[in-house]
């Protein structure tokens, strides 16, 4: 018994404090660039054949991502992993599935230049935008100078995606002190530290703070071809490791994983403790650990409310 | 020159080493601060490494924590090192070396990132996979009591990998009972041990990579190298810092010579200065004082002049001290001068209110301030005594001077007493003399100045006009000639007398030109009345002026028919030098008809002996004579004398200033031809048309 008090001790005394922070409710935004960049993400300007915008894959409305299981590019070409949230995705520590992007200024190029997403380049980009008196003003007014340059195009569209965040979560509130959660809810976030969850899903975003293995106990989908971090660092070992993905609005952004395989949370429970865990979950806790991961969902971006 | 290269040297020195001191000044502040820049930025790195490896250590111990801090710990350390390897202090070639060494930490903290990565996932699943053993073995309750041993082997598995995570050390797993076995046919022990051996299984593959992770992470060399790298810095630092001290040391040593300079500048600008105060203070001295006596000079006096409240004068005067000079020479005259000067330093040596001056070459000033006048006056007396009666002993000579002393206290004071002095130049009786107004000095003076004025603007507006006096031929009583005579006429029309202006005009310019008018207009004169003849008063340097002989004889010779009427009274006041000039004129003149006469005779210098040499037609008998006949005995009979002269020389007579009858009978009773005066009648501005006299 001596023993079991200790470990009891170690798992939750040790970890008095929440790894998990809220989402401030003070960020730091150039609103003029960011307002800027809201009109260009919804712009199907921005593709080979006017048919797809940064929109059309990150439904900024209704969780940030794709409920597609792989999204639709131009000319309908199809993507080949599942589409990430842009939502809070300034506090991932890397951008895409496998990190390939330091930061969103980093990331913004990829899709865009990207064959089956936008494929579109840089001359494109700034002939077709300079053609539009109304965005000719619009840049003007904030970054001065005649023509508009697709630096400064990237620019704004990247303030744009630093002004999404999702503050006030009812689990944000909780950690805050500013109310209690449900019973359910409780029961939920203790399974999810004593199940282990926690020590990938951490941090500001509950994740996007490291790389993990997707089978990391048990081997998973050995024979797939995703873009994983093997093919960043070449080293055969990191097959099937991705970016541990943020939990915020996780009700949202159904599919889920890499492969958009699983169409529900409780069946991404099942997968992630089969694989990673090596645990069988029972019913009544996939249930408590549903109701805990709902309270991620935050209210939506500001920025999306200003016409 | 030297004092010009020396200054040029040190402004030299100074810009250079002004310029040198910027030059270390920017050098050792840039230096300095890419110097601490450097070591600055080492640091960062090395902290964001040791944090690193802080959070490295958490994860180790807490079963769960947040990451963020681990994932920005990674990006800081990657930007530490770039900043690092981009240090401005790198780009100077010394540091060659240490950029070498830090690019060289490239591949082991890529490796330590990637090593943490791998720690993090590895460590995550044997982090989870232990908890849940724990928490397993804790929930098969029903195996306690079942099957106490196995349930015992569980947990003495769990212990081995719980001690071989806590010690690092894949021993304490090193055996081969970590997976649990039973021959119960209890579905749930079977259940139990198939989970567990799993998370058994999954452990022993694990546990080999991840403490070789663990041992990368804590072995990485990372910290030891930058250690190196900073004493390698720091000694190729410290050959830097060296330079600049030595290039401080030559500053400091330029600073010093410059300093050196500039004293011993500053010294010859003292030097200098004093010699220069030296050289203005005799300059002043002399300039206030007379080199050869001592006394002071006519500036130092003008100066006192002006400080003193009362002043008194008294100006003493050599009689012909150039006498002195011409006989004995200058040395002596100095030497008199001198010894004067020691006189009357000595005489007024004890008298507070009197400073003495030497004024001019001969002329010594008393000036006193506030004294009466009759005192002063009886000082200048006993001087005047004092130094006639004195005995000049000087190379063996004898001399005695005399002194004229005026005395003046009427401002202006120097001008005034030069005036008494020249007044007294001219009356040897009197030795002192003191300046009044009622000497009316000043006046004469004036005066002078005011006719030259009037000669001036006469001879411009034709104003220098003859007057013309009768003269009777007493046997006829009639009037047989005119004397021209020179008048001034004013511009308010008064005439003025020659006596008032003559004397003046032949020191000026327009002397010429009063002659010249008086030749013209007498001529005219003559022409118009061709039944008188006329004569004109020539003084003797008019003789001997060229210019005025030449025109002379130019009207002469253009007048034939007037010249035979017209004279030539010799005004014989001055005492003729040149006789032979004054006989070529007389028969220069005579040629063309005209006569001369010998004016004023009877007094001043005239003398029988020009008769011997000289061509006289007439000759004037002086008015002071003529004057007094009537009642002088003795004039009558010089009278007489003169005529019976005259007439035996084949002259005649002319008797001026006759003013009553008894003169004009006596004359023509003595026989003598000709007479004018008052009497006769008085010079008018044109002769008569009649010859009669008009009594």
């Amino acid at each position: 018994m001596k023993k079991l008090f200790l470990l009891h001790f170690i798992i939750f005394n040790l970890c008095a404090i929440e790894p998990i922070s809220p989402i401030p409710l003070d960020i730091e935004v150039d609103h003029a660039k960011a307002n800027l960049g809201k009109k260009l993400f919804f712009d199907t300007l921005f593709s080979r054949d006017n048919s797809t915008s940064c929109f059309s894959c990150h439904d900024v409305y209704d969780g940030g991502a794709d409920a597609k299981i792989v999204s639709i590019g131009v000319e309908d070409k199809k993507g080949n992993i599942q589409s990430p949230t842009v939502l809070n995705s300034r506090y991932n520590f890397r951008q895409f599935w496998n990190g390939r992007a330091r930061d969103l200024g980093e990331q913004i190029h990829g899709p865009i230049h990207n064959p089956v997403e936008h494929d579109m380049d840089a001359k494109t980009i700034e002939a077709r935008i300079n053609e539009m008196v109304e965005y000719r003003e619009m840049f003007s007014e904030v970054y001065g100078g005649a023509s508009i340059t697709y630096e400064q195009v990237m620019d704004a569209i990247v303030e744009f995606e630093n002004a999404l965040v999702t503050p006030n979560a009812k689990f944000d509130k909780f950690l805050r002190g500013e109310l209690e959660l449900d019973k359910d809810e409780k029961e939920g976030y203790v399974l999810f530290k004593k199940n282990g969850c926690i020590t990938c899903h951490n941090g500001i975003n509950i994740g996007g703070n490291s790389f993990q293995k997707m089978g990391t106990f048990m081997e998973y989908n050995e024979e797939s071809d995703y873009p994983d971090r093997s093919k960043i660092t070449t080293n055969p070992e990191h097959k099937n490791v991705f970016k541990v993905p943020t939990l915020r609005n996780i009700s949202k952004t159904a599919p889920y994983f890499h492969d958009g395989s699983a169409k529900t949370l409780k069946e991404a429970l099942g997968v992630m403790s089969k694989h990673n865990l090596g645990i069988i979950l029972k019913e009544h806790e996939v249930e408590d650990m549903v109701a805990f991961l709902k309270t991620l969902d935050g209210e939506m971006p500001k920025i999306l409310d200003i016409k | 020159m030297r004092l010009k290269k020396l200054i040029s040297l040190v402004i030299g020195l100074g810009v250079l080493s002004s310029i040198a001191i910027i030059y270390f000044y920017i050098i050792q502040k840039d230096f300095t601060k890419q110097h601490r820049e450097f070591l600055l930025s080492l640091n960062t790195f090395k902290s964001a490494h040791i944090d690193l490896e802080h959070q490295i250590l958490q994860s180790s111990i807490y079963s769960y924590h947040n990451q963020d801090d681990m994932a920005k710990n990674i990006d800081s350390l990657e930007s530490e090192y770039k900043a690092l390897l981009e240090s401005k202090i790198l780009k100077d070639a010394t540091y060659i070396e240490v950029k070498k060494e830090l690019q060289g930490l490239q591949k082991g903290l890529e490796q330590h990132i990637r090593s943490t990565q791998n720690y993090l996932m590895l460590n995550a699943s044997i982090k989870n996979s232990l908890v849940f053993l724990s928490r397993f073995i804790e929930e098969a309750n029903f195996l306690q009591e079942q099957d106490s041993e196995l349930f015992k082997s569980s947990w003495q598995i769990l212990k081995s990998f719980n001690d071989a995570k806590l010690m690092q050390d894949i021993d304490h797993i090193n055996h081969n009972n970590f997976l649990l076995s039973s021959n119960s046919k209890d579905k749930e022990t079977q259940d139990f041990i198939t989970n567990f051996n799993m998370h058994s299984n999954f452990l022993i593959k694990k546990y080999p990579p991840y403490i070789q992770t663990t041992k990368n992470i804590l072995s990485d060399s990372t910290r030891d190298k930058l250690e190196e790298i900073k004493k390698e810095f720091s000694h190729l630092a410290l050959d830097d810092f060296k330079a600049l001290d030595i290039f401080a040391s030559i500053l400091f040593s330029v600073f010093i010579i410059s300093l050196f300079f500039i004293i011993v500048l500053f010294l010859k600008y003292l030097r200098e200065n004093k010699k220069l105060q030296e050289t203005t203070t005799s300059l002043e001295y002399s300039l206030t004082h007379d080199q050869l006596t001592g006394l002071g000079s006519r500036a130092a006096f003008h100066i006192k002049l002006q400080e003193t409240a009362k002043p008194h004068l008294l100006l003493a005067n050599v009689d012909c001290f150039r006498c002195i000079n011409d006989i004995y020479g200058n040395d002596v005259g100095n030497l008199v001068l001198q010894e004067l000067s020691h006189i009357i330093t000595a005489e007024f040596s004890s008298t507070k209110n009197a400073s003495i001056y030497r004024l001019g070459g001969d002329e010594f000033g008393i000036l006193f301030d506030d004294i009466k006048r009759n005192e002063a006056f009886e000082i200048a007396v006993q001087l005047e005594k004092k130094i006639s009666n004195y005995n000049f002993l000087i190379s063996e000579l004898s001399l005695h001077l005399r002194v004229s002393i005026a005395s003046n206290f009427i401002a202006p004071i120097l001008e005034n007493a030069d005036l008494a002095l020249k007044e007294l130049k001219q009356d040897y009786t009197t030795r002192v003399l003191e300046y009044s107004e009622e000497l009316n000095l000043k006046t004469n003076v004036e005066d002078n100045m005011n006719i030259l004025e009037h000669i001036k603007l006469a001879v411009k507006n034709d104003n220098i006009i003859p007057y013309f006096q009768p003269i009777i031929n007493l046997k006829t009583q009639k009037i047989e000639k005119y004397e021209a005579l020179v008048r001034l006429r004013l511009a308010d029309g008064t005439i003025l007398e020659p006596f008032k202006f003559l004397e003046i005009s032949k020191k000026s310019p327009y002397y010429h030109n009063i002659t010249k008018s008086m030749i013209e207009k007498t001529l005219e004169m003559a022409k118009e009345f061709p039944q008188y003849r006329f004569s004109i008063n020539f003084s003797m340097i008019d003789i001997l002026d060229a210019k005025i002989l030449e025109m002379l004889c130019e009207t002469l010779r253009a007048n034939p028919k007037v010249a035979n009427r017209l004279d030539i009274e010799l005004l014989e006041s001055e005492n003729l030098q040149n006789i032979e000039a004054v006989q070529d004129f007389i028969s220069s003149i005579q040629k063309y008809g005209s006569k001369v006469l010998l004016d004023d005779f009877g007094t001043g210098y005239s003398n029988f002996s020009y008769f011997s040499n000289l061509n006289i037609d007439l000759i004037k008998i002086d008015g002071s004579i003529v004057r007094e006949i009537e009642n002088d005995k003795r004039k009558l009979h010089m009278l007489k004398s003169i005529h019976s002269f005259s007439n035996g020389m084949n002259m005649k007579n002319v008797a001026e200033f006759v003013e009553n009858k008894e003169v004009a009978d006596l004359l023509h009773e003595v026989g003598v031809e000709y007479a004018q005066g008052y009497y006769f009648g008085k010079p008018l501005e044109r002769p008569l048309d009649s010859d009669e006299i008009i009594f």
